[in-house]
């Protein structure tokens, strides 16, 4: 015979001090979980995509025709002989056309000309530029704010200071079909609370089950899993209460357990691209490219804040030989999706409050390398932003004749934070976090907001 | 708000385009042979913790409470929690008298063949060790594993570690090298090897040579080497150039297998039928080995332009980089041999020092430079410069025995004290107190076995091939994954076969390494995905299962009594009355759901196996 235990369960959770309500904690913090309580300006983006061209693309290609590549090729006028990685020769040609798209005119490529419709909407920024030409230090710049490891990255920031509109994913996600060079270091949240890390989803396969595994409670019997989930969270905090109450590790166990119990009911359906129709499955083609793409859509829509798209496994724009037959098949590659992905958010009114934003860690040289090859370029380089509160059909500054250096408006990286986070109604001064005795932000000590690319 | 103190990455910027000649870097500089401080501290560890501690004005946190203890030194020194009654032992112990209690244990623990088990897994990872060659193809490596069990028994006996690395690195070169020192050349063959059909042999080949040159830079001299491969070292001073000298050391080696005598007979699981057998043949153990090759075949070795195997640029000879100690390679010695000596030469400071780091990163969770794979100028200094040299000398001094270190240090009040975290925004570089971490992947599976009683201890022998989730089995060109049967399903997750295109899920969502490099420190995320393989992953369940029905039979209707059981087998505590209380009810709202009394032990026992501190080593 079964002996009832006579302490009920409310009396229970009192004993532990504690008690149901401060589960609450998860879901009262802030504003949807972020720091800030309320934006420091009106947000003019809700959210982040980011195409993230690992490896590095070269402008000129796409964007920023420069004939005088052709008029001076293979020869290294002055200018010309900045240096970069590795040893680079004379300067050589794009062999691509450009025409102009658009009522703004814009100059694009024939590499892009699905993309090229969309021209009105984008915002070329041309005169990026970045601190360091090796991959490592240049992903970390971008993506962390600076090259030294174990500082949070963007995302990270992001979620920490807006919170997340998602109940039931997590406000940082990271598609990539493999590994990129540096992996989960790029997405991590560092000293910042766990929940606020990238949550990194390999789709190189599709299968949501292998995106995502362990969906689903083994057990037939659940016996009412949120209320198992209930105890098991109030027993970490009571642990964690004796043990001070300042673990972050456990912390961001608790957290990591909350998302992981909502995923359960949602995430099969938000990764499953067969709840597309066909077509728009046709509209964004086929490819890992443009299933990131359409995943970043369905994030998007389910209010992650912030959701990065890595074009491939490595560092795939990394072209130091063949550069001119390898971009041809990368622009192939990421053109329809592109195009797809901007007429799509249009198309669901999501445009004007996503901010779109492609580019890579760095450029490329206009010099060649190994004959046929472009190297790393820190000195300057293209990126493009689109939708959430961005000018379009708009260039921002120049580069040099050849493309070599940002001489126009230069925008660091650092610029390009600090304006990403404005757009995001962000003080990117304001939005610190105290670690080791200092604040910490992610530009650092820098940063301007280029204010002439706001629409 | 605080300001002004932003300057780190400016300086770095500043610096980066110029290779830096770091001929005053301080890894360079010879190692010291420190006094410790004077000062209350017995140990000498201690002392210069202290030292640290009082600059600062911190204090160091009190010891931690033996249960704490047990299960700390436990987790370390073997990768598994202590049961039960080696809890109640030591407890009884340690009331006697508490120095003893740990002395006996900590010698205990060294001497367990489980020791060996676990400091082999962290080699591993820096030997880059699968068995699979990874690429397309990934090609079975059925007899891998004989490297790793001679790494295992090599840790167990403690077999010096220059011995141990010089068998490594140049086993074959030995005089009248033992079939145990051939089989230590494994290390070398960890490496991926693309086979692909219509591949360009030599570009593979060199590609191995190149990896292996960057491992043993990685592993022994804690250096970035194979940014050297394409061009001049960006901020460390290897020169490209110097790469390639070094790179000329692992160059005239061929890939050989050599048949090797097992001391037992295991039985073969791995090795697949061939179409017309109707039994499979009896498989002759092969070990992959590296050799010399005949000096008339000897390679030069060119510099390879921007790493390009085909364009030559100087012919070199093997050599060190000039910032560097310098080698002498003694007339008829094999060069490799002479690498292997030169590593363990008086007057290198590297070795022994990134040695000492990453067994000590091993007990603390970090180092005492934070980054042990990266000893250069962009890697991290040392928290406690003179405590790294004086663990270096005292390593050196006794022989290389890593059981004498690792003694030192768990015997120290640092190793000892506790892990709370009393003051939140104080970092904890200086080691005011021990750090709380979240065990590595293989251990988080090791300790459900454990605690469910599932658990098989068998040491070393072939891999073993627990259910693969059927999300990646179902993938890509038919995976071949013979599931194990009986208790071999139930061993431990060093053991899980490591077939580098089908990494086992559970393993790399708790940041297992890919096995494609080197892998000195394994990063450590706290992810959804983690969260939801303890909560869903079947082998969990029925760990869960097994612990729950067990304990519901042994205890009957007395809920209490179980509950409290199985805290104790998970946790190595009892539960505090609120935390009894609490579960107590949780049974009891379990069992008015089901009406099953088994069944409401098991949920309860979930909700005990997904705490935090399950997979925590306080």
């Amino acid at each position: 015979m079964i002996t009832p235990n006579p302490i009920t369960r409310r009396s229970a959770l009192a004993s532990l001090g504690g008690g149901l309500g401060s589960l609450g904690m998860i879901s009262a913090l802030g504003n949807n979980g972020g720091i800030l309580t309320k934006p420091h300006f009106a947000p003019r983006a809700k959210r982040v995509i980011h195409l993230f061209m690992n490896g590095g693309p070269f402008g000129p290609d796409f964007f920023d025709p420069k004939p005088a590549l052709t008029k001076y090729a293979g020869q290294r006028p002055e200018g010309a002989d900045l240096r970069t990685e590795r040893p680079t020769g004379g300067l050589m040609e794009v062999p691509y056309q450009f025409s102009h798209h658009g009522k703004s005119g814009l100059p694009v490529s024939e590499l892009l000309p699905m993309t090229a419709k969309h021209a009105d909407n984008l915002c070329i920024l041309k005169s990026c530029y970045t601190d360091n030409p090796n991959h490592g230090p240049a992903l970390l710049l971008m993506n962390n704010g600076t090259m030294t490891p174990r500082v949070p990255s963007m995302g990270a920031w992001t979620s920490y200071g807006l919170g997340n509109e998602s109940q039931d994913l997590p406000g940082y996600v990271v598609l990539c079909p493999g590994k990129p060079v540096r992996f989960s270091i790029l997405w991590n949240n560092a000293f910042l609370p766990a929940k606020h890390a990238g949550l990194y989803i390999n789709h190189s396969n599709l299968d949501p089950k292998s995106m995502i595994p362990w969906l689903r409670d083994p057990d037939e019997n659940p016996g009412g899993q949120r209320k198992r989930l209930d105890l098991l969270q109030l027993l970490n905090q009571h642990h964690s209460k004796v043990r001070g109450g300042n673990d972050l590790q456990l912390e961001g166990r608790i957290e990591a357990m909350e998302t992981a119990y909502r995923m359960q009911s949602s995430a099969h359906d938000a990764f499953d691209l067969n709840q597309e129709n066909a077509k728009t499955r046709e509209a964004y083609g086929e490819g890992h490219f443009a299933n990131g793409c359409l995943l970043a859509r369905r994030m998007a829509e389910r209010g992650v804040r912030f959701t990065q798209v890595y074009y491939g496994n490595g560092q795939p724009w990394d072209t130091h030989s063949g550069h001119d037959k390898k971009t041809r098949a990368l622009a192939k590659d990421i053109d329809q999706p592109i195009a797809a992905l901007l007429e799509d958010l249009k198309q669901r009114g999501m445009l004007e409050d996503t901010l779109v934003v492609w580019g890579g860690e760095f450029g490329r040289t206009p010099v060649s390398e190994n004959a046929d090859g472009r190297d790393h370029n820190p000195h300057g380089f293209c990126m493009w932003m689109a939708g959430g509160g961005v000018k379009g059909g708009y260039a921002h500054g120049a580069s040099d004749e050849f493309g070599f250096k940002a001489v126009d408006k230069p925008m660091h990286v650092h610029d390009i934070h600090a304006t990403i986070l404005h757009l995001l109604g962000v003080d990117h001064e304001r939005l610190t976090f105290e670690h080791a005795g200092r604040d910490y932000r992610l530009t650092d000590v820098h940063g301007n907001v280029a204010t002439d690319i706001l629409a | 708000m605080k300001t002004g103190h932003f300057i780190a990455t400016t300086i770095l910027a500043v610096g980066l385009f110029a290779p830096v000649m770091a001929d005053d870097h301080w890894a360079y500089q010879p190692i010291q042979n420190p006094a410790p401080p004077a000062s209350g501290a017995g140990n000498p560890i201690d002392a210069f913790v202290l030292a640290k501690l009082e600059e600062s004005n911190f204090e160091p946190s009190p010891e931690a409470p033996p249960h704490i203890l047990l299960r700390r030194v436990h987790l370390d020194l073997t990768g598994l929690p202590p049961t039960q009654e080696e809890m109640t032992a030591f407890q009884k112990a340690w009331k006697t008298d508490p120095q003893s209690a740990w002395a006996e244990k900590v010698d205990a623990l060294l001497a367990s063949p489980h020791y060996g088990e676990q400091w082999a897994k962290h080699w591993l990872d820096i030997a880059r060790y699968a068995e699979s060659d990874g690429y397309l193809g990934d090609t079975l490596r059925h007899w891998a594993w004989i490297y790793r069990d001679w790494v295992i028994n090599s840790i167990n006996s403690d077999q010096p570690f220059d011995q141990f690395s010089i068998e490594q690195l140049a086993g074959d070169l030995l005089p009248n090298a033992s079939q145990s020192q051939k089989i230590a050349t494994g290390f070398h063959r960890n490496n991926l090897k693309n086979t692909e059909a219509g591949l360009d042999k030599e570009l593979a080949r060199t590609k191995q040579v190149v990896d292996r040159a960057a491992t043993t830079g990685n592993a022994w001299l804690g250096l970035t080497m194979a940014c050297a491969e394409c061009h001049d070292h960006k901020h460390d001073a290897i020169s490209h150039e110097e790469f390639f000298q070094f790179y000329a050391f692992f160059n005239n080696t061929k890939d050989s297998d050599i048949t090797v005598k097992l001391d037992k007979e295991w039985p073969i699981t791995t090795i697949e039928k061939k179409k017309d057998e109707k039994e499979p043949s009896k498989p002759t153990p092969k070990a992959q080995a590296l050799s010399i090759l005949p000096e008339k075949e000897w390679r030069k070795t060119h510099v390879h332009i921007r790493g390009d195997y085909t364009r030559h640029g100087e012919e070199v000879t093997p050599g060190v980089p000039a910032a560097m100690h310098p080698i002498t390679i003694k007339e008829g010695e094999p060069a490799r041999l002479a690498l292997a000596k030169w590593l363990f030469a008086d007057d290198n400071p590297l070795t022994p020092r990134v040695t000492v780091n990453q067994i000590w990163q091993k007990l603390f969770g970090t180092g005492i430079v934070a980054t042990p794979d990266d000893f250069g100028t962009h890697g991290a200094r040392p928290t406690h410069p003179l405590l790294l040299d004086w663990l270096a000398t005292k390593f050196r001094d006794s022989g290389w025995s890593r059981k004498k270190l690792i003694r030192e240090i768990v015997m120290s009040s640092t190793y000892r004290q506790s892990s709370t975290n009393t003051y939140p925004d104080r970092p904890n570089d200086l080691l005011w107190r021990q750090n709380s971490v979240r065990v590595n992947a293989e251990t988080v599976r090791d300790i459900h076995l454990v605690a469910s009683g599932l658990f098989t201890p068998t040491v070393g022998g072939p891999s073993v091939h627990p259910p693969l989730p059927s999300f990646v089995s179902d993938v890509g060109r038919s995976v071949k994954w013979p599931e194990s049967t009986g208790p071999n399903r139930y061993r431990r997750g060093m053991y899980i076969f490591l077939k580098r295109t089908v990494l086992y899920p559970m393993l790399t969502a708790f940041d297992a390494p890919d096995t494609s490099s080197s892998c000195s420190r394994r990063e450590v995320t706290n992810t959804p995905m983690q969260a939801l393989t303890l909560l869903n992953d079947p082998v969990f369940f029925e760990c869960a299962e097994a612990l729950g029905k067990e304990l519901h039979e042994k205890h009957g209707d007395n809920a209490d009594a179980a509950i409290t059981d199985t805290f104790q087998r998970c946790l190595n505590r009892k539960p505090a009355p609120g935390e009894l209380a609490t579960l107590s009810s949780a049974h009891y709202d379990l069992l008015d759901e089901s009406k099953n009394p088994e069944l409401a032990m098991i949920a309860t026992t979930r909700i005990i196996m997904n705490l935090n501190e399950f997979i925590t080593r306080d």
